[in-house]
């Protein structure tokens, strides 16, 4: 912990960090305005898919890093669950080197324009800012910074392709190209490791494909992310599923040496009420992935999901706010939001939920469906729901929903969507009857390393964590890479 | 040879020897074991709508203590007891479907209900999973003391009325004695359809620990002398209602079953003495019944069952309270 004080401390105090600081009084730095994130226009955005934040251009990029005081305790660190060097990539950006600060961002996170876009900032970084906790004002955009450092540096042409370790010819496997995994997958193909990545679906980015949609995380940023692994010699399998296509057995006797298991919690869960078989009602998970990877907006196309005109989504996190946006972009008259809580107690980011309610979504907050109603050919045509009030907080800290009586009412409705959130996949865990698996279906690994019970097998992300933010993940990858780099030194005899 | 075979809400039974719900009766494989041991039927350990709560409850704990278990904020957290209702659901209903699959023995689904909520569509899965029956164990706990009796008393009848909307399975009504009417009460479960009612429930109890001064659980298990506040009430409603009256709580023995149908009782639950003397003690209990059958002159259960009802008894009142104190009374 010190050294990480005296580091941060030995960078904080650079000459041009120092000269920097004084360059603007601190009290003009805390009079600024936080920069406001340009965005599409709501009544335009919400018929079609393309990006609906624009990112901020290099003079309100500079100006929103100039309210940074470069705090010699920098707090915002605290709030990063992969410790980035937040005032050093701002103070870069401050001084015009918008590719030193990507630089500095890939140092603990392989994915900045990704975490910059959809990580949960206003609760992680910003929330621990020293504006939010002592000056009672807005934090600085930490992670609008981030998307600009990163897409500045995709932009300029200049992405480097980070410096490989000469080949040590040990293969080794990643199963699942979610965030886990391609962080797991750039840190081992940098020690010179011969890796592969075994996706079970026909696209690669695991969630960040299937499960976010191209207005919040356009598929081009990831592909561009995974571009760089493929030039650093990472090979991709499409369409393979390990335990079906192949074994970890069969694998083994290829002579790989280790394995990554970041196959997600792409298990979606439901609520176990009355009709919820019928026909139009999906998962988040099924609902998104059809739109997002196969084209279910296009008739044209094998399987499209019916353009409902009276829409809900349930649930209040950030897969309901993808999915009633999606819902609403595909035409819906009606999209709303069906959440049992109130908007406070909303799991979903605040900017998520700022941009759906610009985007005319209707939001049906302390209300709970109980039935579904269907017609003569089994699809939904009506629900009931119940009224809720709020009791007591439960362990999270929020409110618990106590439903009220004799409150019940129906609403006619043509599709339902439920995000209720997921749970891990269970493929690897239903094919490795010896990997220890938590009462809740995540494979159980120790912290420190990843490593599995199966000692040849790390694993990390949802799969691991049940449910993880895009950074949690891309940490347990790198610290599986770490691990594993470690057990097959001390382990494995190279030929 | 007696005949033990009797029938209760409509099921056929080999004998009138019902496995309570509890610890016993939990998995396959201890409901396989009780039906080798000769039981007449088995209710399934309850459901409890308040140790779902309590598990999601815990499993949020755990998530804030150890980040490797679910984004704090995330959709499978702020749905938790949703899910971990589903999961204990899904578990009791395959122990029903197996048990309807591999056994022959009636298999009566049990949940332990504190609101209507949430609990009537499960009742249609019990029922679709293959259950032979549903037992409704009702607690509305009475410690809000704000509340109107007769509005205590709606919420029961409320429930099962919107369970018997959705189901054809018999359904039984497993309360405690503790009501302002207990007839009255159990008069309208029979009104708002309900085709049994078992007589009584048992709660845990605190107990005071003198010696460390603190508060402890009391006595888990029944004992004998807990049998007689049932038998009164079966005897006293044997004649009175239509519906099948079951008897539980303090039924330890072959005596006290047949005790209970001379009652009325068309058939007697019970656990503790399993608990106590292990499963095989189903056959002595039947054996012993089988034996005074035979010396009594009894070929059937019928022939016996309510001979002792306070309809038919000679002496009705004995069983009434002031009777009850009068005797006491009298030896004083």
């Amino acid at each position: 912990m010190n050294e990480i004080k005296d580091y941060l401390k030995e960078e904080r105090n650079q000459p041009w960090r120092v000269e920097l600081r004084k360059s603007i009084k601190s009290k003009d730095r805390i009079d600024r305005l936080r920069v406001h994130m340009p965005e599409a226009d709501p009544t335009i955005r919400n018929k079609n898919f393309n990006e609906v934040n624009k990112g901020l251009d290099p003079e309100q990029a500079v100006f929103e890093a100039g309210r940074c005081l470069d705090c010699a305790n920098p707090t915002c660190i605290d709030g990063c669950p992969v410790e980035i060097n937040i005032p050093k990539f701002i103070k870069q950006i401050e001084a015009g080197d918008f590719n030193g600060a990507a630089a500095t961002l890939k140092e603990t996170n392989s994915l900045p324009a990704v975490c910059g876009r959809v990580c949960p900032q206003e609760k992680q970084c910003e929330a621990t800012c020293f504006y939010s906790i002592s000056l009672k004002k807005d934090p600085i955009a930490i992670g609008h910074l981030e998307r600009f450092a990163a897409d500045y540096e995709r932009n300029s042409g200049n992405v480097s392709v980070p410096v490989v370790d000469k080949s040590n010819r040990i293969k080794i496997a990643i199963i699942g190209s979610g965030p886990a995994g391609l962080a797991c997958a750039g840190d081992m193909a940098k020690l010179g490791y011969h890796v592969t990545v075994f996706e079970a679906l026909h696209e690669l980015g695991g969630v960040l494909k299937y499960g976010i949609p191209e207005f919040r995380l356009p598929n081009k940023i990831v592909d561009l992310e995974i571009d760089i692994l493929k030039k650093m010699g990472v090979n991709f399998r499409k369409n393979f599923i390990i335990g079906k296509t192949l074994t970890f057995d069969n694998l083994r006797e290829q002579g790989f040496k280790a394995f990554f298991v970041g196959s997600g919690a792409g298990n979606p869960t439901f609520m176990n009420i009355p009709g919820e078989n019928y026909n139009n009602i999906f998962s988040s998970n099924e609902y998104l992935t059809r739109v997002n990877l196969m084209n279910a907006a296009d008739i044209e196309y094998d399987t499209p999901v019916i353009s409902g005109k009276n829409v809900a989504v349930i649930g209040g996190g950030n897969t309901a706010m993808d999915s009633v946006r999606t819902a609403k972009r595909l035409g819906a008259d009606r999209a709303i939001i069906i959440y049992r809580r109130s908007m406070e107690e909303m799991p979903a980011r605040v900017e998520e939920v700022k941009h759906a309610l610009e985007e005319e979504i209707e939001f049906m907050n302390l209300h709970n469906p109980v039935e579904y109603f269907a017609d003569e050919k089994g699809r939904v045509n009506k629900m009931r729901i119940q009224k809720m009030k709020l009791g007591e907080p439960d362990s999270s800290g929020r409110r618990r929903p106590i439903p009220i009586e004799n409150s019940e009412f129906n609403i006619e409705i043509d599709t339902v969507i439920l995000g209720v959130g997921v749970s891990p996949n269970p493929l690897i865990p239903g094919v490795m009857p010896d990997l220890k698996i938590s009462k809740w279906g995540t494979i159980e690994v120790n912290p420190e390393t990843m490593q599995s019970s199966v000692e040849d097998i790390f694993a990390g992300g949802d799969i691991v964590r049940g449910g993880a933010t895009v950074i949690l993940a891309l940490g347990d990858g790198r610290l599986a890479a770490a691990g594993m780099h470690k057990y097959i030194s001390e382990k494995v005899k190279v030929n | 040879m007696a005949d033990l075979t009797t029938k209760y809400m409509g099921l056929t039974l080999r004998n009138p020897l019902i496995i309570a719900s509890s610890g016993l009766t939990d998995s396959f494989g201890k409901i396989a074991e009780l039906e080798r041991n000769g039981a007449g039927a088995v209710v399934l350990k309850s459901l409890f709508e308040e140790q779902i709560i309590l598990e999601a409850e815990h499993n949020l704990k755990e998530a804030r203590d150890n980040r490797l278990i679910y984004a704090e904020y995330s959709e499978t957290l702020d749905y938790i007891d949703v899910h971990v209702s589903e999961k204990e659901l899904g578990k009791y209903l395959d122990i029903i479907k197996q048990v309807k699959k591999d056994l022959m023995i009636p298999l009566i689904a049990s949940v332990n209900c504190i609101s209507n909520i949430g609990w009537t569509g499960f009742a249609k899965q019990i029922e679709k999973a293959g259950a032979d029956a549903l037992e409704l164990n009702i607690f509305i706990t009475p410690f809000g003391f704000d509340n109107n009796c007769e509005e205590t008393e709606k919420k029961y009848y409320k429930i099962l009325r919107k369970v018997k909307q959705e189901i054809s399975i018999p359904v039984a009504v497993k309360i405690s004695p503790f009501f302002t009417n207990l007839g009255k009460v159990i008069m309208n479960f029979e009104a708002e359809g309900a085709n049994g009612v078992v007589l009584f429930n048992r709660f845990t109890n605190p107990d005071i620990d003198i010696d460390n001064i603190n508060v402890t659980v009391a006595e888990v298990f029944s004992n004998p002398a807990e049998m007689n506040n049932s038998l009164r009430w079966i005897a006293i409603l044997a004649n009175r209602l239509k519906i099948d009256i079951a008897a539980s709580s303090g039924v330890h023995d072959g005596k006290a079953v047949i005790k209970q149908i001379l009652a009325g009782a068309r058939v007697v639950q019970v656990a503790s003495t399993l608990y106590k003397n292990g499963v095989s003690y189903i056959i002595e209990m039947l054996k012993y019944m089988e034996s005074w059958m035979d010396k009594k002159g009894f070929n059937y259960i019928d022939q016996f069952r309510g001979k002792l009802s306070q309809e038919k008894y000679s002496r009705p009142d004995i069983y009434e309270r002031l009777q009850f104190m009068k005797y006491f009374g009298e030896i004083k």
